[in-house]
Formats: C-alpha cells, sequence, structure tokens
C-alpha cells in the first residue's frame, strides 16, 4: 500500500496524465450514460400518457363488467384501470356540447357504451395486450392510439441502438486510452521492474503496489469526474432548458432530477474508475515481469 | 557453484546459442567469460538466472546447478529465491535515475522485504565498503561512470549473494576506471563470494589474470588459467 502511494508522488507526471485520461474517459461515459437516460427518461414519460379505451356491448351486466375489470387490473402489462360509465359519458359529452343542450331531450335512451379506459405499461408489447383483450366477450370496440405507439416504439428502439453504439465506442475508446496511458506509466519504469525481478522480488511483491497504484488514481478519477458532474449536471440543464429550442420545450423539469441518480453515478464512477485503471496498470506491468 | 552438464540452448527462432555446454565454477572462484558477438555469453548468463531454460533433450540429461538450486527442475515460482543468491552488475549500471544512490542500494533490500533496521544498518555499511559514504545522497545523473558503477556494485552486493554475475561491467568506462572496477570485484571475490565476469576487453584480462572461459559458437573453446 505504502509503495503504491509512494510511486504516485515519484512518477507525478505520469501519474497525473494516467489520473487526467481516466477522469476525461468517466466524463465522456458518464455524460453520455446520463444523457441516454434523461432522453429514455423522456420518451418514457411520453409513454405513460397513452390510453386506450375498451367500449363494452350493452348486454354487458353489471357482474360481468366487474369481473372484466378484475381481468384487466390483473394484466402485468396495464398499469392503470379506470371504469368509465355510460352515464359519465353522456355527462362529458352535455359538459363538451353546453350550447346544444336541447338535443339530449330528444334521446329517450343513452346510446353510449360503457368503457374501461386503460394505460399500457410497455407499449411495444401493446399489441399482444390487446389481442387478449379483444378475445374477451362483450367487446365492442377497443381504440388504440397505434400511430401514437408505432411511432414511439420506433424512436425508442432507435434511440437504444444509435445511444448503445456511441456508449460502446466511447467505452472502447476510453478503454483505448486508459490502457495506453497505464502502459505509458509503467513503460517509464520499465528499469525498474527490471530491477526488482533481478534481485529476486516476487512477481506479487512487483504488481501490488502497480495495482493499490492504479486503483488509488482510479477511485481519485472517479471521486473527481463525480464532482464535476454534480457540478455540471445542474448548469448544463440550466443551459440546455433555456437557450436551446429542443430543450426549452422540456423545461427543466423534464430532466432527472441529479439527487435521483448521483449516488448511483459516482459508485459507478469510482468502481469503473478502479478496475480499469488497477487492471490496467497490472496488465501493462505483466509483460515486463515475463524475465 | 555452478555446474552446467550437456546443456543446450535453441531459441524458439530455431538458434542454437548453446551446444552441449559442460562447465563447472566452484565457490569463491573468479572466472573472466569471452566470446564474440553473438558466442552465447549472454544466453549463458540468462541461463544461470534463469530467464532462458536448457533444451529438454530425451537423448542426454542435462544438468544446471546454481547456488544449490537445481535450474532443471525449478518452477517459474521459485525463480525470485534463485535470483536473491545473485548479485548483478550490467553494462549500463541500471540505476534508478529518481532515487538517491542510498535508495538505489536500498532499493534491493526493500524488493526482498528485508527488515528497516537491517536496511538501515546494512545499506551504509556496503556504500562505505565502495567508497561511496559521501555520494550516499547524490542521484545517478550528478555521478561519473565510475561512480555509477561502484553503485552498481553496492546494489549488487548488499544482499550478501554468493554468486556475482557481471555482464559487461567495464563496458562504458575508461580503461583506468575498468581496472578500478576489476580490482573492486577481485576484492568481493577475496572475501569469498563467487564472480562471474562477462567481458570482451581481452587486454584487461590479460592484465588482471585469472580463469578464462571463452565461447565460440554456442560451444566453450577454452577454459583454463592465464
Amino acid at each position: 500500500m505504502k509503495q503504491g502511494v509512494r510511486n504516485i508522488l515519484n512518477n507525478n507526471i505520469a501519474s497525473v496524465a494516467t489520473f487526467c485520461v481516466l477522469t476525461v474517459s468517466l466524463l465522456i461515459v458518464g455524460f453520455t450514460g446520463v444523457f441516454t437516460y434523461n432522453i429514455n427518461s423522456f420518451v418514457s414519460g411520453v409513454e405513460d400518457k397513452n390510453e386506450v379505451v375498451i367500449f363494452l356491448t350493452d348486454d354487458a351486466d353489471d357482474i360481468y363488467i366487474e369481473e372484466l375489470g378484475g381481468k384487466l387490473r390483473s394484466d402485468e402489462n396495464i398499469s392503470e384501470v379506470i371504469f368509465w360509465s355510460k352515464e359519465e359519458a353522456l355527462e362529458g359529452i352535455k359538459e363538451d356540447m353546453n350550447d346544444a343542450e336541447d338535443i339530449f331531450g330528444y334521446i329517450d335512451e343513452n346510446p353510449l357504451p360503457d368503457a374501461y379506459r386503460i394505460k399500457i405499461k410497455d407499449i411495444s408489447r401493446m399489441s399482444s395486450t390487446l389481442y387478449a383483450i379483444n378475445s374477451y366477450s362483450h367487446i365492442e370496440k377497443v381504440k388504440a392510439p397505434y400511430d401514437f405507439v408505432n411511432i414511439l416504439t420506433g424512436l425508442k428502439s432507435a434511440i437504444t441502438v444509435v445511444s448503445g453504439i456511441i456508449f460502446i465506442s466511447l467505452m472502447l475508446v476510453c478503454f483505448v486510452m486508459i490502457s495506453n496511458i497505464t502502459r505509458a506509466s509503467v513503460e517509464t519504469r520499465h528499469r525498474e521492474i527490471i530491477i526488482m525481478k533481478f534481485v529476486g522480488a516476487t512477481d506479487g511483491f512487483i504488481k501490488i503496489p502497480f495495482f493499490i497504484e492504479g486503483l488509488v488514481l482510479g477511485v481519485l478519477a472517479g471521486v473527481v469526474a463525480s464532482a464535476l458532474t454534480f457540478v455540471g449536471y445542474d448548469r448544463l440543464v440550466m443551459l440546455l432548458s433555456t437557450e436551446t429550442t429542443l430543450f426549452s420545450a422540456m423545461g427543466s423539469s423534464g430532466f432527472i432530477p441529479l439527487d435521483k441518480f448521483m449516488w448511483q453515478l459516482a459508485a459507478v464512477y469510482v468502481a469503473a474508475g478502479a478496475l480499469f485503471a488497477s487492471l490496467g496498470t497490472v496488465a501493462s506491468v505483466k509483460k515486463h515481469v515475463k524475465v | 557453484m555452478i555446474e552446467l552438464k550437456n546443456v543446450s540452448v535453441t531459441y524458439k527462432n530455431g538458434v542454437d546459442a548453446l551446444n552441449d555446454v559442460s562447465l563447472k565454477i566452484n565457490d569463491g572462484e573468479f572466472a573472466f567469460v569471452v566470446g564474440e558477438s553473438g558466442a552465447g555469453k549472454s544466453t549463458l548468463i540468462r541461463l544461470l538466472t534463469r530467464e532462458v531454460k536448457a533444451d529438454d533433450r530425451a537423448d542426454v540429461k542435462s544438468v544446471i546447478k546454481v547456488n544449490g538450486f537445481d535450474l532443471m527442475k525449478m518452477k517459474q515460482r521459485d525463480v525470485h529465491k534463485l535470483r536473491r543468491t545473485i548479485g548483478f552488475v550490467f553494462q549500463n549500471f541500471m540505476l534508478i535515475d529518481s532515487m538517491t544512490v542510498y535508495d538505489n542500494v536500498a532499493f534491493v533490500l526493500r524488493c526482498i522485504d528485508a527488515p528497516t533496521k537491517y536496511i538501515r544498518k546494512r545499506v551504509p555499511q556496503v556504500i562505505g565498503l565502495l567508497g561511496l559514504k559521501d555520494k550516499k545522497d547524490s542521484y545517478p545523473s550528478e555521478l561519473s561512470g565510475g561512480e555509477q558503477q561502484r553503485v552498481a556494485l553496492a546494489r549488487a552486493l548488499v544482499n550478501n549473494p554468493q554468486l556475482i554475475i557481471a555482464d559487461e561491467p567495464t563496458g562504458n568506462l575508461d580503461p583506468r576506471t575498468s581496472v578500478e572496477i576489476v580490482k573492486l570485484l577481485k576484492e568481493i571475490n577475496d572475501r569469498g563470494t563467487t564472480v562471474l565476469m562477462v567481458t570482451h576487453e581481452h587486454e584487461l584480462v590479460k592484465r588482471m589474470g585469472g580463469r578464462l572461459i571463452n565461447i565460440r559458437k554456442g560451444e566453450i573453446s577454452f577454459d583454463d588459467r592465464i
């Protein structure tokens, strides 16, 4: 442990370079992740606004309506079930057509059907859910926002694919950057490692300080990247929601609040920093140890 | 003691570096190893330090024994034990530029987890023995070539090795300093440490005298006292 920390201090240029590359890499990948998380959350928010209306036939009695309600509530892809009686529907129309109230005097019987208004949890599975509903008896018609769902599902899968590609590419770029910088850092101490081998140091004795050094630098980079994200995120949200047309429509409330993910992100930063730096350093040392 | 019997080394690229070499160097001996470039001198050293392994031949039983270790049977994880009994001196000194003379010498003992108390006692002793007392806080860049090689000698000695292998230790030094370094090696040898010195400086060998082993095309072509 002492040797690992001493190495950082003795090799300050290499250590600073490794630390900077690690921090920048974590920030690049972290901000991409946070941005994707926000986009997904925005799309999911829109997705939650979907509504399917199930109109029932007139011969459906109260017992059946109650039974159907139970079936709908037990469906794991339905998040909300509201019964909308024919009387409520008529009242709604009357309110909407306030100035033509006389028309309703000519109607003896309420012609509107009873209905259920439901919300689908995962709209990509909406078809199968609606197929099941259509198979129930006394269903007059199911009205669903198919166009909205198709656009949203397409958008969502496009975002997933594009952000996935960007995320993986950035991860690879960062991994290459980290492995190069750790290799360069170890390379500068090639002589030290060779001497250690020749004087009879064990492989573990040689590797452990490098491992500790990588671990300390990785954790430090994780902490600094977390701090920078915490400071930067709120300001970025403010800037985007006031300065850009696309995001100003969403307003700052459209973004996920920082406190919802900050500790998870910090944990990922620290863990990823420590893992990449320590393993990268040890992998680079391994080559020199084979003497 | 070094003992080699019927040892051959063939590199992966097919080059026969050593061919059926047999050799014995007793404890406390001083031997020069000479030979042209590519003759097999470096391979011999690498063999003794277990950087390379001898060919495993079905027809002949090869033997390599160094300081009581059987290198033909030695497992990779035990190589450090062998190396703790050997002190190395390199042509290019191989000192760590960011460390002082004291730390360069102490580095060896730190690497083998020696107690701090022992390091504090032993390092000044060896530094004094090599006449570097006044230079203990200097960095390698502040020293002459001869002084740097003396630091390397101190580093090789600090762990009380049974054997010192010096690979062209005078290669980067002027003739006068070269003689000084060889004299120091002789002094170390007089105290009971076996010394194996690889060199291509025949004049120096003639002047110092002693056992001479000449390697030619992977074979020992001469082995006698001069």
